[in-house]
């Protein structure tokens, strides 16, 4: 398993523990904002999730709809930053 | 009508995501893993709050977010008590806050040595504001899961105008009175990242334009001129969440600055007026009260006994809805798609 599949394994786990969604119901590629899964509090808790789970420091800069705008993306950011960080 | 609920804390059958076991007690109380996270996401909040007040700025250190309740004017005292910051207490009137709520305000903020400013919106633009959120589903229900729709827009304006005055301020942290559950444990402290919250917002947003009005646009966003402009965003720290307090301490705490509690709110506010009729917009369509979340974090944590939790929800004094609907101006047929009294009787169901 990749890096990246690792990590979207545990953002997906994340996910429909805190947003009492199935994970049939998670589209992977689309935002999870566009999908009515979460709010603004809910980036906030992906946010505190990723910086927590990964020890990973998510600057300014990568608060971006290009890092966090689907799983997919999401799970493809941490695992960059996992394998070179900064 | 009795509501099933929790015999531990006081979740009801009502609230997202429910069960309960043979005992009656629910699958959260039951979760041995909710409470410890919490505290760990307390414990986190503190280091990282330690270390952000490290240092000190000029003019101010926080801009704090002071309706004049309780938990508000805690905040303030903790600002300035414990942590020696020099802050601005900023207050949105929304037109609903108890008379007494402004007596509290220049109280505390003068026992404290604080500047403070009011700002007060269109009272036409906030009331229409309210009816939208009472009347039409403007924000997603996983929102309302933890706050009335009404009570999140005025808290939204609140957020943006603090937002808004931190940026042209160069103020590095805004502070609230939000407890757990008003808010994620994992939201204690935030970047207030404002373009990188904006997506999640639009939507609500755009709802409530075609609902309101174009004046949404100028109290719920931030212009780009100023946004333009920003090195780096502020945080919002809810330092009362890192308090392990029960109500009567922080009253307490609070009359020493000579904050007193105001009539004519309901059990589960100490300074709005509103929150009687957002109470029950939300209990009407959801089936559970928007403070239950709030209210059992605190009976798990031990800070609040389950009678106590329950006589708060059940303090909603029903015989003042229809002066706030008359306040709201709200028209026979959204009272009656709201279930209030009207003459004649309309039928549209929202």
């Amino acid at each position: 398993m990749s890096a990246e599949d690792t990590v979207r394994t545990a953002l997906l786990e994340f996910v429909t523990r805190s947003f009492n969604v199935a994970e049939k119901d998670v589209r992977l590629d689309q935002s999870l904002i566009d999908q009515g899964i979460i709010d603004s509090f809910g980036l906030m808790e992906i946010t505190a999730f990723i910086e927590q789970q990964f020890a990973l420091k998510v600057r300014e800069q990568d608060m971006t709809r290009e890092a966090f705008g689907s799983m997919n993306k999401m799970a493809r950011f941490v695992a960059s930053r996992i394998q070179a960080p900064s | 009508m009795t509501v099933v609920r929790c015999q531990r804390c006081l979740l009801s059958a009502g609230f997202p995501g429910i069960g309960f076991d043979t005992s009656g007690v629910c699958n959260v109380c039951r979760d041995a893993t909710v409470l410890a996270s919490l505290e760990k996401a307390i414990a986190d909040a503190r280091d990282q709050v330690s270390k952000l007040f490290a240092e000190r700025h000029k003019p101010y250190d926080a801009i704090v977010c002071n309706s004049g309740g309780k938990d508000s004017s805690y905040t303030l005292a903790l600002a300035v008590q414990k942590y020696g910051l020099r802050v601005l207490s900023f207050t949105l009137d929304n037109g609903f806050l108890a008379p007494k709520a402004f007596e509290n305000i220049q109280r505390v903020t003068d026992a404290l040595g604080v500047e403070q400013i009011t700002y007060r919106p269109s009272i036409p633009f906030f009331r229409r504001v309210i009816r939208a959120t009472s009347t039409l589903p403007i924000y997603r229900e996983q929102t309302l899961t933890r706050i009335s729709a009404g009570c999140n827009a005025c808290i939204s304006l609140v957020n943006t105008m603090a937002l808004r005055i931190a940026l042209e301020k160069e103020i590095p942290f805004i502070l609230a009175g939000f407890t757990l559950g008003q808010i994620p444990a994992n939201a204690i402290v935030f970047r207030n990242h404002y373009r990188f919250l904006e997506d999640s917002r639009r939507e609500s947003l755009r709802r409530l334009t075609d609902a309101v009005g174009n004046e949404v646009e100028y109290y719920y966003t931030i212009p780009d001129a100023v946004l333009d402009r920003v090195a780096t965003y502020p945080h919002n720290i809810n330092l009362l969440c890192l308090e392990h307090l029960r109500e009567d301490e922080i009253v307490a705490e609070v009359a020493k600055l000579g904050w007193r509690k105001p009539v004519g709110v309901d059990g589960c506010s100490s300074n709005c007026e509103l929150n009687t009729f957002n109470n029950y917009v939300h209990e009407r369509r959801f089936g559970f009260s928007p403070y239950e979340l709030e209210l059992s974090i605190l009976v798990r944590k031990g800070l609040m006994s389950r009678e106590e939790a329950l006589r708060k929800v059940e303090d909603n004094p029903s015989e003042r809805l229809a002066c706030l609907a008359d306040g709201l101006g709200l028209t026979n047929e959204e009272r009656a798609g709201l279930g209030l009294a009207t003459a004649p009787p309309l039928g549209r169901m929202v």
